[in-house]
């Protein structure tokens, strides 16, 4: 057995799309090799910014030689009387054989002639001269390139190449134009560290070869020591390495021989938000920084830089980078500072300089909107006056810091620089936090605003770019979503959701819609429905990817085709979301089974009479005097008393009263169907008939106030069909 | 090293690689790349490689002289080699060293960062160049120019020649500059700061503006249908320019901006057709017989 090695040199990779180029080979080249016959030992992926490597332990010196059936004519086609016809020898030609060597098999699709070969196994190393070129070419990633005068993409220029086969070199080129990439067993040591060439004895000696020249290949090794080194550099000065772990998979991928630097900057910054200093340090320099203590954003003014030089050099990189941090900061200073200057709601008039979209008007004009959608939401919520009094103030400011200096400057700062600056204005600390928090989330699985003017503020400000851009006809469709109205109405009914805000969106909707008025909408009918559907769209993923509810007991309580239970569902999204959860629940303990087969028999079987699907109370609907069998009269009995029952339940949101009582009264529904006692449901006699129809559509109507049992799947946990 | 001697090395290194040094063009522009020794150049088969100086007007940048890192005129070294040669990266680190800088006492960095400019239908893939946490240099492999595929492919590097000076000079301020052994950047430059800011945020006229960039568009096409490839770029760039103050006044809506984005590149696009056409009319002259034409 031997093991291959190689190595693709190139110059700096994105960080990402080593990252992805690792994923991508760990999935593709075990695959790539099994459908090859190959099973090796170990296929163990690494990359640096200059190199992409594999080293595959464990492959034979040639596939192994393999018998393969091959399938010729039918058996009535190939042979005339026994003669061997044209179509039989042409097969035997094409493989190389004589007729004498076909085999006769029966397949489902009748007797046909097969011939079974030896396919001889060919050299690995040929077949790897085959499938790396496949592999390499084969990466996908953003923003690929063509470089010098040849036609090849990749995401970087590729610059050599090391293949090792065991020992031995295995010839590979790559010709991109006048550029031609041949194999060797030389890769490239670190830039500075180790300039030049370095040899490869032998494949296994890969990742050893390179540490002795200042390349850590393993990429979850370097992340060990950025940690390590990170928190050891914090703990030096007194503070705790604040690691964000997405700057951390970048970082990784920055350098090929990590050392971490400490570096400083003057204390005074320290006067700036914490979040300007973070986002500087972070998105802008890579830099992890330094908390006082875990667990707690006050900064210490150092910071960390994951250097790829020489760690002798620390001093001269540490001045450099805090050359630059400062410089930085300085700039970010400049704008808080300039921004103070004017209290918060003084950048008001700006905003109407600011385009929302263009049918829409300006951002001005939106937080006048947001304004009055979010006293409606206020109204639903009977929330107090002063309560009142803050919604109003905070929706009214909360666009206003995008035409500050430091918004304008760092985007990512919106709604953190609000709060900041609406505090300096003197502004109520509930309308300042609610500023920041309507930005809340800020992308699935983001916290979620904590304040109810926050979460006020933020349903409102989506509810009215949902609205608006429906109205102007964007409407997301596929892939193509790009206001995100998915994720907004998403973040509505998630904040509604975690907050137990007993929203009314149908309402809402139709309030909105008007407000915008003709001059904007020419359909509002239209245009409600299309935000209902989109809306129950939501709801419908939300609670089946989020909340794991099977996809039939979603449908149960949205309804399929069932304008009700989506009317219901929009008036209420607390409780269709509860009931959902109950139903999964019921499912679960079983309580389900034990009601499913009596509500879901009649709920099937009404459908064939006529009553509407409100009426509870048998007593006007069913006529006693024409039951024929004491079932009848047991199964009025039980509905009679279901009827306080379900309620007392509907008005409570108690389901569970209505399950319990459902299943005291499964019992006499059974024996309606299936007892001593039992009846044809539909008889020949129309009376009797629609009365038997009633009830069952009775019992049907009790269960609605739960869900449509009639679409509920049978088996207890169904998977579900996606 | 004092700012001309920063200039004066990168001409003698780049000059001693082969590379054509020329002089800054003269018209305003937002970035070097936007010279037509780059933005025409790098277009079509021909070989070409250039060094250059290239002043460039940022109006939105100005800060009236009173931020240290942030001007609205300052200067870019450029470079641009057609077909990019395979070694560049090392040679370009061969630069820093004619500069004084070591690449092993330091931290070297190409982090991805990739060129777009929408308003001339131009994007390019490479890095910028870190120097202990310092953006040195922009570095990038062209895609596409004037909305036309770069084949061959040209590498630009854009070094900033204030930074660079800062660092060598291990000041923090660009007015500190000591451009040669007595006069500082400051006081070559200082007073037009203050003054270009106050014309860039108060006392341009939008209104003539407005007026401007239509003139300068209509002269550009008209002299697009002349097939006058430099004097209708020169209007490209005057466009450019107008709209960059335009911007710097906040008078173009988000909305407005991508339609004026549009109207520059559509611009740019006719230009960048019209010099490869003439280029291909006249043989491709600087391919000298080495290679067939491509287009």
């Amino acid at each position: 057995m031997a093991t291959f090695l190689l190595e693709v040199g190139t110059e700096e990779l994105p960080a990402s799309f080593v990252a992805s180029a690792i994923a991508q080979w760990s999935a593709r080249i075990p695959a790539s090799l099994a459908e090859q016959h190959f099973a090796p030992a170990m296929v163990q992926v690494y990359g640096t910014p200059r190199r992409l490597a594999v080293v595959i332990e464990g492959l034979p010196e040639r596939q192994a030689d393999r018998q393969e059936d091959v399938k010729g004519p039918s058996v009535q086609a190939a042979f005339k009387d026994g003669v061997p016809t044209k179509a039989a020898e042409g097969f035997a030609r094409s493989r190389g054989v004589s007729v004498k060597a076909f085999e006769q098999r029966q397949t489902d699709k009748g007797e046909f002639v097969f011939v079974t070969q030896t396919i001889p196994g060919r050299a690995t190393v040929e077949v790897l001269q085959a499938l790396v070129p496949e592999w390499i070419f084969g990466l996908e990633g953003k923003r690929f390139m063509r470089w010098g005068d040849g036609d090849h993409r990749f995401s970087r220029p590729i610059r050599w190449l090391v293949a090792l086969w065991d020992d031995t070199l295995l010839p590979l080129t790559i010709e991109n134009g006048a550029e031609v990439v041949r194999s060797d067993r030389h890769s490239m040591g670190h830039r500075v560290l180790s300039p030049g060439a370095i040899a490869i004895p032998s494949a296994t000696e890969y990742v050893a070869t390179l540490r002795r020249a200042c390349i850590e290949v393993d990429p979850q090794q370097r992340r060990e020591v950025i940690i390590t080194q990170a928190n050891a550099a914090a703990a030096k000065i007194g503070g705790v390495a604040s690691i964000n772990p997405t700057l951390l998979d970048e970082v990784v991928n920055l350098v090929e021989y990590p050392t971490a630097v400490v570096g400083t900057f003057d204390a005074d910054f320290l006067a700036v938000p914490a979040e300007v200093l973070v986002m500087e340090m972070e998105s802008h320099q890579r830099y992890f920084p330094v908390l006082k203590e875990a667990n707690n954003p006050d900064l210490l003014p150092y910071f960390i830089t994951i250097a790829n030089g020489d760690p002798t050099k620390a001093d001269i990189i540490a001045e450099g980078n805090g050359r630059v941090i400062r410089a930085r900061l300085s700039d970010g200073r400049y704008f808080f500072d300039t921004d103070r200057k004017q209290s918060l709601d003084a950048y008001l008039p700006k905003l109407e300089t600011v385009t929302f979209q263009e049918a829409l008007g300006s951002v001005r004009a939106k937080a006048e909107r947001i304004r009055a959608i979010a006293l409606q939401i206020a109204d639903q919520l009977s929330l107090s006056d002063e309560q009142r009094t803050h919604v109003q103030r905070a929706a009214l400011l909360c666009k206003a810091d995008l035409v500050t200096q430091m918004v304008g400057e760092f985007p990512e700062l919106q709604g953190v620089m609000g709060e900041t600056y609406a505090r300096v204005s003197g502004e109520a600390e509930e309308v300042a936090i609610a500023i920041r928090e309507h930005y809340l989330p800020k992308g699935a699985g983001d916290v979620l605003p904590h304040t109810r003017i926050g979460q006020v503020v933020g349903i409102a400000d989506r509810l009215d770019t949902l609205v608006g851009i429906f109205s102007v006809g964007l409407i997301p469709s596929g892939s193509s979503d790009p206001f995100a109205l998915r994720r907004a109405a998403n973040a509505i009914l998630n904040i509604a959701w975690d907050a137990d805000l007993p929203l009314n969106l149908e309402h809402l909707l139709s309030q909105v819609v008007t407000d915008y008025g003709t001059g904007t909408i020419q359909d509002p009918a239209a245009l409600h429905t299309q935000l209902q559907d989109f809306f129950l769209q939501r709801i419908r993923t939300l609670l089946q990817d989020d909340r794991h509810i099977d996809y039939d007991l979603v449908n149960a309580v949205l309804g399929e085709d069932d304008t009700d239970y989506a009317e219901r569902a929009l008036k209420d999204v607390l409780d269709v979301r509860d009931r959902a959860l109950f139903l999964q629940s019921i499912r679960q303990n079983g309580q389900l089974t034990a009601i499913y087969e009596t509500v879901n028999r009649s709920a099937r079987l009404a459908k064939q009479g006529e009553l509407d699907t409100a009426t509870l109370d048998p007593s006007t609907v069913v006529k006693p005097d024409l039951f024929e069998q004491a079932s009848e009269q047991q199964f009025f009995d039980a509905l009679t008393q279901l009827v306080p029952q379900t309620q007392a339940a509907q008005a409570n949101r108690d389901y569970q009263t209505l399950v319990s009582a459902l299943a005291n009264a499964a019992p006499v529904v059974e024996r309606f169907f299936d007892g001593d006692d039992s009846v044809l449901v539909m008889a020949d006699d129309a009376a009797v008939r629609r009365n038997r129809l009633n009830l069952l559509a009775l019992l049907r109507n009790h269960a609605r106030v739960l869900a449509d049992f009639g679409v509920i799947v049978k088996s207890d946990a169904p998977a579900n069909p996606n | 090293m004092n700012f001309q001697s920063v200039i004066a090395t990168l001409h003698q290194f780049w000059g001693d690689r082969g590379c054509l040094i020329v002089q800054p063009y003269d018209t305003e522009k937002g970035a070097g790349t936007k010279s037509p020794h780059t933005f025409l150049r790098a277009i079509g088969p021909e070989p070409w490689s250039v060094a250059y100086v290239e002043p460039c007007r940022r109006p939105g940048d100005g800060r009236y002289g009173e931020n240290p890192n942030r001007v609205q005129h300052y200067y870019q070294y450029q470079v641009l080699i057609k077909p990019s040669p395979d070694n560049v990266l090392e040679v370009y680190l061969d630069s820093l060293r004619a500069l004084g800088i070591r690449p092993e006492d330091h931290d070297i960095r190409f982090v991805e960062d990739n060129w777009e400019d929408a308003a001339v239908g131009a994007w390019g893939v490479g890095w910028e160049v870190w120097l202990d946490g310092m953006e040195v240099t922009q570095f990038t492999y062209f895609q596409q120019c004037g909305g036309i595929d770069c084949r061959p492919v040209s590498v630009e590097l854009t070094y900033g020649l204030e930074r660079l000076t800062m660092y060598l000079q291990g000041i923090n301020s660009i007015f500190d500059i000591q451009w040669n052994a007595s006069l500082t950047y400051g006081d070559v430059h200082f007073q037009g700061e203050v003054e270009g800011s106050v014309y860039n945020f108060e006392a341009s006229d939008p209104e003539k503006l407005f007026l401007l960039f239509g003139l300068f568009e209509g002269e550009a096409q008209r002299l697009i249908q002349h097939e006058l490839v430099l004097p209708a770029y020169d209007h490209v760039l005057k466009c450019s320019h107008v709209f960059n103050l335009l911007d710097a006044r906040g008078v173009i809506s988000v909305t407005e901006r991508t339609r004026y984005i549009g109207r520059v590149r559509s611009l740019a696009r006719s230009v960048a057709q019209l010099y490869l056409q003439q280029r291909e009319s006249l043989g491709f002259p600087l391919l000298k017989g080495e290679r067939e034409p491509v287009a």
